[in-house]
């Protein structure tokens, strides 16, 4: 089992810490730069609405899904106080008067 | 110093927080699948990756040979070379000790924060950065250890809703940083097609729909830059 886990380690570790390492060398041009500045609200993006948009396997596009009302009250929220404790608390407490 | 200190702190609190379910799952399935409490714990203390970690413990539960965990394990971890491609011109030129502690760190939660043009620029947000990740790492530990010890007594919270806890985070990160129309194509075709990886169960979804909403937002961005 310890076996497994060091491995499991050796993996996990690899995968974030190999494009900082310095025995790879390359430098990262301009062009490429400008690809890889879309990389976090992309990869944010994708992370955040499968949760929102599809639930148990399948497309949930519906109002009685409170996890789309939430999600809409938060970007709106968003967008107007660009502040994290506002946002989420926010939809949170509408997230869970819906699921009442 | 101190002012870096407390953001990182609390701007990584809501994220502590909202992952305890899992972390507590983590440590408590462990124990259940026939983990001793020692390798349940050093699970989270050197795997650090959630869903690999259950996706790992479901695999030596149904007796999965060595290498079919290690290439899960693989495919789950992919999206970090993208995190640690996307970081390298701010942390290349910076100490050993900060590469291998931030890239240790360099989870999901903490590469939602190291969008800032300036990000890793200077100690101060070096150390902001180690704050936010370390803080993390350390609720991520706690939280499992309560699954250890505690797991057996308590419900699966996973089922509460907390998820949506994550998600309103996330769009509280990513609304902001959308200025301009290429970021805002770039993440509507990312949005899009992760629903549509996600219905065909492509388990490389995440890295695929970040790469597709990538290509978008350059060649929108390139257009502009040319007229």
């Amino acid at each position: 089992m310890i076996k497994i886990i060091l491995l499991m380690a050796c993996v996990t570790f690899t995968t974030r810490f190999l494009f900082l390492s310095k025995r790879l060398p390359f430098s990262i041009g301009p062009r490429m730069q400008r690809f890889l500045s879309f990389s976090a609200p992309c990869v944010l993006t994708a992370i955040w609405v499968p949760i929102v948009f599809v639930q148990e396997g399948k497309l949930a596009i519906s109002l009685n899904n409170p996890y789309l009302i939430a999600a809409c009250v938060a970007v709106l929220l968003a967008y107007r106080f660009k502040n994290l404790y506002i946002t989420t608390v926010v939809s949170l407490a509408v997230f869970f008067l819906l699921k009442l | 110093m101190k002012t870096a200190i407390a953001k990182g702190f609390w701007d990584m609190l809501p994220l502590n927080l909202a992952v305890i379910p899992w972390g507590i799952l983590c440590g408590s399935l462990a124990v259940q699948s026939g983990f001793s409490p020692l390798e349940a714990q050093l699970m989270s203390l050197l795997v650090f990756a959630g869903s690999a970690q259950l996706v790992a413990i479901e695999l030596i539960v149904g007796n999965a040979s060595l290498i079919t965990i290690l290439v899960t394990t693989f495919i789950i971890s992919a999206r970090h070379f993208l995190y640690g491609l996307s970081v390298r011109h701010k942390l290349i030129d910076k100490p050993l000790k900060w590469r291998l502690s931030l890239g240790f760190l360099l989870t999901d939660e903490l590469f939602a924060f190291s969008h800032h043009r300036r990000a890793y620029q200077g100690k101060i947000r070096l150390v902001y950065a180690l704050v936010a990740g370390g803080s993390f790492y350390i609720a991520w530990n706690i939280w499992t250890l309560i699954g250890v010890v505690a797991g057996a007594m308590l419900p699966d919270l996973t089922q509460l809703g907390l998820d949506f806890a994550i998600a309103s985070i996330f769009i509280a990160l990513v609304i902001p940083s959308i200025t301009n129309w290429p970021t805002l194509l770039a993440c509507l075709t990312s949005a899009i097609s992760i629903v549509v990886f996600k219905l065909w169960h492509f388990e490389l979804g995440l890295i695929f729909a970040a790469l597709l909403g990538m290509s978008v937002g350059y060649v929108f961005e390139s257009k502009r830059g040319e007229k």
